[in-house]
């Protein structure tokens, strides 16, 4: 037992380079991983008591920001230990740098894109936006990459250089938003009264906007029937639910009040031979 | 109807409203009212408190601000103060309660509720929607579905100004009721004759009426400004 614990001392003392020995390399991994527990254990504090108190993204931001803190800590506390020289990493890290920049420039890209964003902040976690082909909710930014979750459940990972340089639609930016459905009948209904059933069904409908007033018109006249056009302002946060919720409504009252959405029809006149 | 019970004893049953708790292996909380329906089941006995609350909840919470429509815009006179009377809707909230822990477990209303836009849609707010009317003295209103609101609206400016709408935020909405009102008492600040600010008075319309439990309060919502500024007209 004495000459395990014997070569264990001796073993501590061996040189692993310069003047770092093995103790200090144990020391300085004891260091990192104590750093980066208590920085769990305060981001993990910080969010179950902020999680009610302050904005998803802001938190996640407040999140990343302390854990980097802590991070920074903890290499400025191993570098001496491990006899690293940080201004000398500097120096060398500058002319790596280049030689990395020239090498990686997509990396590059998507990192400057990354400040960017990060800087313009066009969109924000929890935001819906559409990109591309990709349309769903922001889970995350970081500094090179931002994943989107598709509304079918789908994890998209968008490199930010991407996301910079292509039109980002966000659906719901404003608090509200229009949408719009037509509305066809039969040329033998009376559009007036189908216009007043339509507006009413609009009207009984809570998130419905009363102001900006909903407009409902004779669109055009079609092939079959009658194109009712109903323009309809919703809350940008509920605004799916209620283009969901009313097109129904509107279908089952015009039918309880006779009037039908036509078929396709087309009137044929045979020609009698002289 | 308004006030405190025991879990157990609850048994209301007004205007096609009814609430009432059972007991088998639970309690349980049951309310119907027209086509809603609701049952909670309570762990123990408690106390219920069922009051007015801020009417911004209903059919589900995206906002907290109340637009107040005037029917007939009022003018009033420059350098001045106005005393009006008017209405706001009435959602009713059910909590529960234990020393001085509370916990909302329904809200309900027989008023429709309806929402608009105040402002445009890139900077404006989303609020609850109501029409009405000023009123010189108080109103005769059914306390389930309509609260009087006393407005005070001072013009700071030295012109003219027309109000025609008044939008709150309902974070600092102090409600006070009784068996035959439910009251609120606000303050209109207008600035220039296209911006005014509003807030709330902690005070009830008279002597003895109870203070609502709020639901911010019950929710522990943390509250940043008790005032609104209208900036999208008046």
């Amino acid at each position: 037992m004495i000459e395990l614990l014997d070569l264990i001392i001796k073993a501590m003392d061996l040189t692993i380079y310069g003047e770092v020995k093995l103790r200090d390399i144990i020391f300085a991994f004891i260091v990192i991983v104590a750093v980066l527990l208590i920085a769990k254990f305060v981001t993990m504090s910080l969010k179950k008591s902020l999680v009610d108190k302050m904005r998803k993204d802001q938190l996640q931001i407040l999140l990343k920001i302390v854990y980097a803190i802590f991070l920074l800590l903890a290499i400025a506390v191993v570098t001496p230990i491990l006899g690293v020289n940080l201004t000398g990493l500097l120096v060398a890290g500058g002319i790596v740098g280049i030689a990395i920049g020239f090498a990686s420039q997509k990396v590059v890209s998507n990192f400057l894109s990354g400040v960017f964003l990060l800087l313009e902040r066009p969109i924000k976690i929890g935001d819906q936006i559409i990109v591309g082909n990709v349309a769903g909710f922001v889970e995350d930014m970081s500094i090179m990459s931002t994943i989107v979750r598709t509304y079918d459940g789908l994890y998209v990972r968008v490199p930010n250089e991407q996301l910079f340089s292509s039109s980002i639609t966000n659906p719901v930016a404003n608090v509200a938003r229009r949408f719009e459905y037509t509305i066809s009948i039969r040329y033998s209904d009376d559009a007036e009264k189908a216009i007043d059933i339509i507006k009413s069904v609009i009207e009984s409908h809570p998130f419905a906007l009363k102001i900006p007033e909903p407009s409902v018109f004779v669109d055009s006249l079609g092939d079959s029937g009658v194109n009712i056009v109903a323009r309809i302002w919703a809350p940008s946060a509920v605004w799916f639910e209620v283009k969901m919720d009313l097109l129904w409504k509107i279908k089952i009252e015009l039918e309880k009040n006779g009037i039908e959405i036509p078929f396709p029809q087309r009137v044929i006149w045979f020609g009698k031979a002289d | 109807m308004y006030g405190k019970y025991k879990l157990r004893d609850l048994n209301i049953s007004v205007r096609g409203l009814r609430i009432w708790s059972e007991f088998e292996d639970f309690y349980r909380y049951r309310r119907v009212l027209e086509n809603s329906e609701i049952e909670k089941i309570i762990s123990k006995d408690s106390e219920i408190i069922i009051n007015p609350i801020e009417p911004v909840n209903l059919p589900k919470g995206i906002t907290n601000y109340l637009f107040i429509d005037f029917e007939k815009p009022i003018v009033i006179e420059p350098d001045s103060t106005t005393e009006v009377f008017t209405t706001f809707p009435i959602e009713i909230g059910v909590f529960v309660c234990k020393d001085e822990t509370l916990e909302d477990i329904d809200i309900f209303s027989f008023v429709k509720p309806k929402y608009a836009l105040y402002g445009d849609p890139k900077g404006g707010k989303i609020a609850r929607y109501w029409k009405t009317r000023f009123f010189g003295k108080i109103p005769q209103l059914d306390p389930l579905e309509m609260g009087v609101m006393k407005l005070r609206i001072y013009n700071l400016t030295n012109s003219w100004c027309e109000v025609s709408k008044a939008v709150f935020d309902v974070y600092g909405m102090k409600i006070y009721y009784n068996e035959k009102l439910v009251s609120s008492i606000a303050e209109m600040k207008i600035h220039s004759k296209k911006v005014a600010e509003t807030n709330f008075i902690d005070e009830p319309l008279f002597k003895g009426m109870e203070k609502a439990v709020e639901l911010y309060v019950a929710r522990k919502i943390p509250i940043m400004s008790l005032k609104m500024t209208m900036e999208w007209g008046i």
